[in-house]
C-alpha cells in the first residue's frame, strides 16, 4: 500500500461548497480506482479519507501500487494443422503468430481438453498507479460542481473560488498535471496570515503535523471539538451555555483554520430586548454565539476567531465595539417599531405583494382568518377559534417592522413578540410568533394549538395558491418552498395527532380563492394529494419504517393524515406476530382471485357449506366490530380483530370451491371475498406488503 | 489618524500596483460601482487599473446625524483592477497593513457574500471582509455587468472608509473621526446629515421625483439609441437616485420597485451591449 494525498488550495470558499466538492472528489476517485483496477478487496483497499477548511479540499488515502499484471492464454490452430510435414510451421501457424505479432519460434503448444493447440501466453502489465492518478485527477478537479460558480482571468474554467495552488503525492513524490494553469507540487502553505511560507511535504502524517505547526488544523472534527471545548472553559465559571446553534457552528468550524475562542460582553441596557433579537444581532454580520444561562441571556457572547491567541485583546474589543452598534440599532428598531400598534400598521398590507394573482398580504390575511376558523371548527376548538382568528389577522403585519426589514429571518417571531408586548393573549401572540414553524422536519411544530392551525393554514394557502396559479416545483426550484411548507404541515398533523379530512380542508381554501387561480381546482387537488402522499413516505421511511409497510399504509388514501400514521404504525408493531405473514398471504391470494372480477352482491340464501356460512357469520360480527375501531383510528385493535378471521377463510379455502360450475354460486362466494377485501382494505393494501423468502 | 491620511495611504498603496487614480465622479450614485470608470471599463476586454474615493448616497441610511454608525452620505474608496492578479489578496492584505495594521494581533476573514446589483445587471462573488468582526469592504470577482458576461474577470475592492476609520481610530461614533487633525468628521457632515435626512424622509416631493424619473427615463432611452452612451448612462444613474429617494419616502409599492429597477436596467443593458459592440469594431 502505498499512500496518496491530495490538497487544493483556494480562495475562501463556503462550507456548503467545501463540502459538496469532497464528497464529489471522494466518489469519482472512488469510481476511477474500481474501473482502473486498483482494487484489492483482500487487502483493506483504498479507503478515501477526505478533509477540509474554506481553504482547502483534501483527500488521503493508501492504494496499491500498480495494477495487477494479466497473464492471458490465446489458444490458436490445433497442433495438427500448425506443422507441415517437414515439421516446419505451417500457413495456419504462422498466420496465427503474424496476428499476435510475436515470432513462429515464441508459439507454445497448449493442452487443452479438446487436444492439443499451439498458442502463446502472453502478460499485460498492470500501470503504475502514479500514472493512473495524473491522469484521472485534472479531470475529476475540472468536473467538480458547485452551487453557484465563478470565473477568474481570463479563463472560461469555473470553481467555487480561484485554485491557488495544488499538492498531490503518490508514494512519498510529487505527480504532476495542470488544471487551469495551476501546477500540481509537493509543496503546502500554512496560515495565511501567520504562516503563508511555502513547506515541502513527503508524507500524510508529515502534511499534518507541520499544517498544525503552522496554525492549520485540516480535520473538522477537531475544529468543531476544540471549539466546544474552549467554549465551555470560558463558560465554566458563568454555569452558563451557548446559545445553541448547529449551523453557525458548523460554519465556523469551516471558516476558520485555527479556532480561538473569545469571551465578550456587553453592555447590560441591551438586554431588555428580547433573546430572538440579541441572538440574531450576534449571529448575523459577526457570527457570534450569544450565552445564557438557564433560558436567560447573560450580557456575554462567544466568538471564533481565525487566530491563537488574542494577547492585546484587540480582537475582543473590535468585536464588543461593533456589536454595540448593532444593538443599539436593533434597539432603535425595537422602539421605533413599538410606537404605531400592529393593528394600526397591518392598515398598509395591501401595498405589500405577496403574489401577483394572490393579491397582496391583505388579501392573504383574509383567506388565512376564513381557513383557520374552518379548522378550528373541524376540530371542535370553540376556545381556540376566536384567538386564532385575532392571530391570523395581525400574523403578517411584522413584514413592514424596521426590525424584520433589517433581520428577514424574524419574520413571525417579530410579530408574536410586539403582539406580547402589546399585551396579546398568549393564545394570540404565540399563534404568530410559530406562523412559520418548523422551517424543517429537525425544527419543533408550534406548541400551542393556535400556532399550529395558523401555521398549518399560512403553509396551505401557500400551496394551493402557488399550485393553483402554476407555479411549478422542480429540482432545485421551488420559490415558494411547496415543499417544506407540505412537510411542514405533515409534522403539525403527525406531532399534535389531528384527525380531519383534508379533502375538505382544501376545498375550503379553494373557495376562498376562486377566479384567482388559474388551473382546473381536480387537477390542482390531485396534484397536491399526490405531493402530500409523497412528502408522508418520505417522512415516514426517514423515521425508520420498511417502505414497503408505509406503501401498504398509505394506499388506503391520505384523507386523513393522521389516520395514515396510526395505520402504519398498527402494522409495523404488528410485523413480528407470527399471525402477520399467513395473514398478509391470504390477503393476497383474496386479491388474486378478486382480481378483474365485477362488483358481486352476497346472498345469505345461497350460502350452502358450513364453512361460508361460519365464514360470513364471523366476518359480519368482525366488521361490526372494526368499523368502528377504524372510525377513532385504533388500528391495531382492527387489525388483530383479522387476525381471528384467519382459520375460518382457511376453512373456507379448504373445503369451498369459490370459482363453481354454478354461476350463482361463484357469484355469490367471491361476493364474501370482495366484503372481506374492502374491510381489509381500509386498514392497509397487504398486497404491497413484501413477504420474505 | 485621519480620514485624510488614510486616503492618502490607499492612494498612494494602490497608486504603486499602477492603479491610475480618478477623481470622484460627479453624479450621485449609490455606490463607487456604478461610476462609468467601473461600469463602462469592467466591459471591455482591455487591461484596465483605477483607484478612487467615491461619495456613494444612500437615502434610506440617513437617521439626522443622530445614530453614530449610520449616514446617508458616505464614502467609499474604489479598486477596480482587470483581469484580477493571482496575488490579489495577499496585495489586498498588503493594503492593510500599509495602513499600520498588524494583522497578526487581528482576526481577518472573507466571509462569504456575493454581490448583486439589480439595476445595473450586474453580479459578482467574492465576499465582505472583516475585521475582528468589522466589515471593512466589499471584495467581488465581477462576473456580468449590464448583463454581459464579462472577460478577463475585474476584481473590485471597495473599502468603506468611515468603518476603516473608526476601526484605526478605534472610536465608537462616526462623527467623532477626525477627518484632519483638527477637523472633525460632524464639524463637516453633521448639519449635511441632519438636512437631507428631514429631506430623504420628509420632504422629497414624491410626484415631482415620481415625473424625474420618467423624464430622465425616457431622455436616457433616446440618447442610448442615438449612441451617446455616457450622457445615456448618467441619466440612469439619475433615475437610480430618484429611485432611491422615492424608496426613502416609503412611495414605492413592491410591485412597483421591480418595475422600475427593471425599467432602468432595461436601459443600461442596451447602453452596454452598445458599447461592447462599438469595442468590438473599433
Amino acid at each position: 500500500m502505498k499512500e496518496f494525498l491530495l490538497e487544493i488550495i483556494t480562495e475562501e470558499m463556503p462550507p456548503a461548497h467545501v463540502k459538496t466538492a469532497l464528497m464529489q472528489m471522494e466518489n469519482r476517485l472512488a469510481d476511477e480506482l474500481v474501473s482502473n483496477k486498483l482494487v484489492d478487496e483482500k487487502a483493506n483497499f483504498g479507503k478515501i479519507f477526505a478533509f477540509g477548511t474554506c481553504r482547502r479540499l483534501i483527500l488521503h488515502g493508501s492504494f496499491v501500487e500498480k495494477q495487477r499484471d494479466e497473464h492471458e492464454k490465446i489458444i490458436g490452430p490445433p497442433k495438427s494443422l500448425a506443422f507441415n510435414e517437414d515439421g516446419t510451421a505451417s500457413p495456419a501457424a504462422i498466420g496465427f503468430a503474424k496476428s499476435q505479432r510475436v515470432g513462429v519460434s515464441d508459439l507454445k503448444v497448449i493442452q487443452t481438453g479438446k487436444g492439443d493447440y499451439i498458442g502463446i501466453y502472453k502478460t499485460e502489465e498492470g500501470k503504475p498507479t502514479a500514472e493512473i492518478l495524473q491522469k484521472v485527477l485534472p479531470g475529476i478537479i475540472s468536473s467538480l460542481t458547485f452551487p453557484k460558480m465563478m470565473r477568474w482571468g481570463h479563463s472560461t474554467f469555473r470553481f467555487s473560488r480561484p485554485i491557488k495552488r495544488i499538492l498531490c503525492l503518490f508514494n512519498r513524490s510529487p505527480l504532476h498535471f495542470v488544471v487551469n494553469g495551476v501546477r500540481s507540487e509537493n509543496y503546502t502553505t500554512g496560515h495565511k496570515i501567520y504562516s503563508p511560507l511555502k513547506l515541502k511535504i513527503e508524507t500524510f502524517a508529515e502534511y499534518r503535523s507541520l499544517l498544525k505547526q503552522n496554525r492549520v488544523i485540516i480535520d473538522p472534527e477537531e475544529r468543531k471539538n476544540s471549539i466546544l471545548k474552549q467554549a465551555e472553559r470560558k463558560l465554566a465559571r458563568f454555569d452558563a451555555r451557548l446559545h445553541p446553534d448547529d449551523q453557525l457552528l458548523e460554519k465556523l468550524t469551516y471558516d476558520v483554520e485555527n479556532p480561538y475562542v473569545f469571551l465578550g460582553s456587553f453592555p447590560q441596557e441591551y438586554l431588555k430586548l428580547p433573546l430572538e433579537v440579541l441572538s440574531t444581532a450576534m449571529r448575523e454580520g459577526q457570527r457570534l454565539f450569544s450565552v445564557l444561562k438557564g433560558k436567560r441571556q447573560l450580557p456575554y457572547f462567544l466568538g471564533v476567531a481565525d487566530a491563537y491567541k488574542d494577547p492585546k485583546s484587540l480582537i475582543r474589543k473590535g468585536n464588543e465595539r461593533v456589536l454595540k452598534a448593532r444593538m443599539e440599532d436593533a434597539k432603535f428598531f425595537w422602539e421605533q417599531d413599538l410606537k404605531a400598534p400592529l393593528k394600526k400598521k397591518s392598515k398598509i398590507l395591501d401595498q405589500i405583494l405577496f403574489q401577483e394573482r394572490l393579491g397582496s398580504y391583505q388579501d392573504k390575511t383574509e383567506r388565512l382568518k376564513k381557513i383557520v376558523a374552518y379548522i378550528a371548527d373541524r376540530l371542535e376548538l370553540r376556545e381556540e377559534k376566536k384567538a386564532v382568528i385575532e392571530a391570523a389577522d395581525i400574523c403578517k403585519v411584522d413584514l413592514m417592522t424596521e426590525m424584520v426589514r433589517e433581520f428577514p429571518s424574524l419574520q413571525g417571531k417579530m410579530g408574536g413578540l410586539y403582539a406580547k408586548e402589546e399585551g396579546f393573549a398568549p393564545a394570540v401572540w404565540k399563534a404568530v410568533y410559530q406562523q412559520y414553524q418548523p422551517v424543517s422536519l429537525d425544527d419543533s411544530s408550534p406548541s400551542s394549538l393556535t400556532g399550529a392551525i395558523l401555521a398549518m393554514a399560512d403553509k396551505l394557502d401557500t400551496i394551493v395558491g402557488a399550485t393553483g396559479v402554476g407555479v411549478e416545483v422542480s429540482g432545485s426550484k421551488d420559490p415558494f418552498g411547496i415543499r417544506r411548507n407540505a412537510q411542514g404541515i405533515c409534522k403539525i398533523i403527525l406531532d399534535k395527532k389531528l384527525s380531519f379530512s383534508f379533502s375538505r380542508l382544501l376545498d375550503k381554501v379553494f373557495s376562498t380563492m376562486r377566479d384567482r387561480l388559474v388551473r382546473e381546482k381536480e387537477e390542482v387537488k390531485s396534484e397536491i394529494f399526490d405531493f402530500f402522499k409523497n412528502r408522508l413516505q418520505h417522512i415516514f421511511e426517514s423515521q425508520g419504517y420498511r417502505y414497503d409497510l408505509v406503501k401498504a399504509s398509505l394506499a388506503p388514501g391520505i384523507d386523513d393524515v393522521y389516520h395514515s400514521f396510526l395505520r402504519l404504525k398498527a402494522l409495523d408493531s404488528l410485523k413480528e406476530s407470527p399471525q402477520f405473514e399467513p395473514m398478509i398471504m391470504i390477503a393476497k391470494r383474496v386479491n388474486n382471485i378478486l382480481r378483474g372480477q365485477p362488483k358481486h352482491k352476497v346472498n345469505e340464501d345461497l350460502l350452502l357449506e358450513k364453512q361460508e356460512r361460519e365464514l360470513h357469520t364471523t366476518f359480519s360480527i368482525i366488521r361490526d366490530n372494526i368499523l368502528p375501531l377504524i372510525a377513532v383510528g385504533d388500528f391495531a385493535k382492527a387489525q388483530r380483530m383479522i387476525f381471528r378471521m384467519r382459520s375460518s377463510i382457511n376453512n373456507f379455502f379448504d373445503h369451498v370451491l369459490v370459482m363453481a360450475d354454478d354461476k350463482r354460486l361463484r357469484r355469490n362466494r367471491l361476493a364474501i371475498l370482495q366484503e372481506i377485501s374492502q374491510l381489509l382494505g381500509k386498514i392497509a393494501d397487504y398486497s404491497l406488503v413484501v413477504i420474505e423468502g | 489618524m485621519s480620514l485624510q491620511n488614510l486616503i492618502m495611504s490607499l492612494q498612494k498603496f494602490w497608486a504603486n500596483q499602477g492603479c491610475y487614480l480618478a477623481q470622484p465622479y460627479d453624479v450621485e450614485v449609490g455606490a463607487g460601482t456604478m461610476t462609468p470608470d467601473t461600469f463602462f471599463r469592467v466591459l471591455d476586454n482591455r487591461d484596465w487599473k483605477v483607484a478612487y474615493v467615491q461619495p456613494s448616497r444612500r437615502p434610506t441610511d440617513g437617521r439626522f446625524g443622530e445614530n453614530p454608525h449610520r449616514v446617508q452620505k458616505h464614502f467609499q474608496y474604489q479598486v477596480i483592477i482587470k483581469p484580477a492578479p493571482s496575488e490579489i489578496q495577499k496585495m489586498y492584505i498588503d493594503s492593510l497593513t500599509s495602513l499600520g495594521i498588524d494583522l497578526m494581533e487581528h482576526d481577518i476573514r472573507f466571509d462569504e457574500d456575493d454581490w448583486e446589483s439589480p439595476t445595473i445587471g450586474a453580479w459578482g462573488v467574492g465576499w465582505q471582509v472583516l475585521l475582528d468582526g468589522l466589515e471593512i469592504t466589499q471584495f467581488t470577482y465581477f462576473q456580468q455587468a449590464g448583463g454581459i458576461d464579462l472577460s478577463p474577470v475585474p476584481v473590485e475592492i471597495t473599502y468603506g472608509l468611515e468603518r476603516l476609520e473608526m476601526f484605526l481610530e478605534e472610536k465608537d461614533n462616526i462623527f467623532d473621526l477626525y477627518w484632519s487633525e483638527d477637523v472633525t468628521y460632524r464639524e463637516l457632515r453633521v448639519q449635511e446629515e441632519k438636512e437631507f435626512s428631514e429631506y430623504n424622509f420628509n420632504q422629497a416631493d414624491t410626484r415631482l421625483l415620481q415625473s424625474s424619473f420618467q423624464i430622465n427615463h425616457k431622455e436616457a432611452q433616446r440618447l442610448a439609441e442615438e449612441g451617446l452612451l455616457l450622457p445615456a448612462y448618467d441619466l440612469c444613474l439619475k433615475c437610480s437616485h430618484f429611485f432611491n429617494l422615492l424608496d426613502s419616502r416609503g412611495a414605492i409599492s413592491v410591485t412597483e420597485r421591480v418595475k422600475m429597477i427593471g425599467q432602468i436596467r432595461f436601459v443600461v443593458n442596451q447602453i452596454a451591449k452598445k458599447y461592447t459592440s462599438q469595442e468590438g469594431s473599433t
